[in-house]
């Protein structure tokens, strides 16, 4: 089973790809290419946090 | 390429699906109050709702405090939709150009009810599908077949995308007819499949009339949904045996999500995805809440993760139980046990007496010799309920008849407590349904 440190590591990991993944969103303007593609980025980053990050914050990986 | 298959372990989230289950309550209580948030704060319909019941987010602290807020049933729904923003009206929680897909219930019980989704809710469809295809042992390796009518129904839809997303291969049989689909299966071979307990038989009796034993395809699990009947044991051994294959439920709704499956232990019971949904019981007649096992309740359920039209608090109506015996498969997700055993507003009283459809269901497809279709008729003739009970004995075992009708009403009587007018059909003469059978049915509305 994973440790502690692992699951904080595998949710810093996530909360740096959303936040990425939000940059990207606020800098693509007039390119629908980029922004509809990064809105679909960010839903599956949000099954990431369902699955893992959820669980972190809520102080349950001790 | 002959690259080396990866040894995957049993769970789909290793974490959530072996939480103690304290921690999936605290995990279930930060997950409601971020979306009774959001819904407060969103809809119109659910904040006006809320502060009838003088109840706001700040208020929930535990999830006792959950029971005092108000349920939602589908009839509200039908209520406020069909006006702007339209079709949804004010349950929408999203800007409506965020909608990205529509599905529709399927109107069995009154005006269908209208579901938009954001495409993250509809990951999270897939998502919950991921968690029960995974537990029903389908792998990166299987070739999944799903034979259903891609339209406005949720149904498989989930299925599909969470088989793609498993890694598995998908081949959609949408608009081919049955004898088409059974000879796409044997051609390429596939693993797996996805359909109503009902046209499952169905496939297998036009396999059997092509001469194609099913047993003989190489199809070796099946997910089923939309019927009880993958739970209904006698239901679930016909298909198992006219397969060679293990046969799974699970249960979802349009207006829910899909919330309970089962795994590949087959321990007489379904998961509750208890990571993604909020399952309380509730006693239909006293209005009691059940935390222990073996008393029979209504669902009260809640999506802890959708957002466009969010589920909180939904009366499904389906009746369940919790399970006694925790599940071998090692996942901490609560059973219920025997899956969803029937709807409260789907029994019937008869001649006085309770009666479940899914009860002569067990009887019909427990005896050997009767074919799997039937029909139920309740009547009244005069003031007295009536009962007839329309089966079909197999081919070639009309001579069977005495032993079948003797056996047929002993165990109608056992498991139903009521008497039966039994008329045998002819094989092949009873209606075949393709998607959800309308094997019951109350003229008795109508006098």
């Amino acid at each position: 089973m994973h440790k502690h440190a692992e699951l904080i590591e595998i949710h810093q990991k996530i909360l740096s790809l959303k936040n990425t993944a939000e940059e990207l969103k606020q800098s693509t303007g007039d390119f629908p290419a980029l922004a509809r593609n990064t809105a679909r980025i960010l839903a599956s980053i949000k099954m990431l946090e369902l699955n893992l990050s959820d669980f972190v914050e809520a102080g349950l990986s001790d | 390429m002959g690259a080396v298959q990866k040894e995957w372990g049993p769970y789909w989230n290793p974490v959530l699906e072996t939480l103690r289950h304290e921690r999936i309550r605290k995990l279930q209580l930060e997950k409601f109050k971020r979306i009774f948030k959001w819904t407060y704060e969103r809809s119109k319909f659910h904040r006006g709702l809320y502060e009838n019941a003088d109840i706001r987010p700040g208020d929930i602290r535990s999830l006792e405090d959950v029971r005092r807020m108000p349920m939602v049933e589908k009839s509200m729904m039908r209520d406020i939709q069909r006006k702007d923003p339209f079709p949804y009206g004010d349950a929408l929680c999203v800007p409506l150009e965020d909608v990205s897909e529509f599905r529709q219930t399927s109107g069995t019980t009154g005006q269908p009810v209208y579901q938009p989704d954001t495409w993250q809710d509809w990951e999270w469809w897939a998502e919950c599908w991921a968690y029960i295809l995974w537990a029903q042992g389908y792998r990166p390796s299987d070739r999944v077949f799903i034979p259903f009518g891609y339209n406005v129904f949720v149904a498989f839809w989930a299925g599909h995308y969470a088989a793609e997303k498993i890694g598995a291969e998908v081949v959609p049989g949408g608009v081919l007819d049955t004898q088409a689909r059974i000879l796409k299966i044997q051609e390429l071979k596939c693993t797996a499949m996805m359909a109503t307990p009902t046209y499952v038989l169905g496939m297998a009796d036009t396999a059997r009339k092509m001469g194609i034993d099913p047993s003989s395809l190489t199809i070796r699990r099946i997910t089923c949904a939309g019927e009880p009947g993958a739970s209904i044991p006698s239901t679930k051994k016909r298909m198992e045996d006219a397969w060679g294959a293990k046969v799974f439920d699970h249960a979802g709704a349009t207006e829910i999500g899909a919330w309970c499956f089962e795994c590949e232990a087959q321990s007489g019971g379904l998961h509750v995805n208890e990571a993604f949904f909020l399952v309380e019981i509730q006693d239909v007649e006293t209005g009691e809440y059940i935390e222990e096992p073996g008393r029979r309740g209504k669902m009260i359920i809640t999506a802890l993760d959708r957002e466009a039209q969010p589920c909180v608090r939904f009366d499904s109506k389906d009746l369940i139980e919790w399970a006694a015996e925790p599940c071998p498969c090692g996942r901490t997700f609560r059973l219920i046990k025997g899956g969803v055993v029937g709807r409260s507003d789907d029994i019937t009283k008869v001649k006085g007496v309770l009666l479940a459809p899914s009860a002569i269901e067990e009887v019909v497809r427990g005896i050997d010799g009767l074919s799997d279709e039937f029909e139920v008729i309740v009547d009244k003739v005069g003031d007295i309920d009536r009962i007839a009970l329309k089966v079909e004995i197999l081919g070639g075992r009309e001579g069977e008849r005495p032993r079948i009708e003797t056996q047929l009403k002993d165990q109608l009587r056992l498991k139903t407590n009521l008497g039966y007018n039994i008329e045998f059909h002819k094989y092949g003469t009873l209606p075949r349904y393709e998607v959800k059978a309308k094997r019951f049915k109350d003229l008795r509305k109508g006098h």
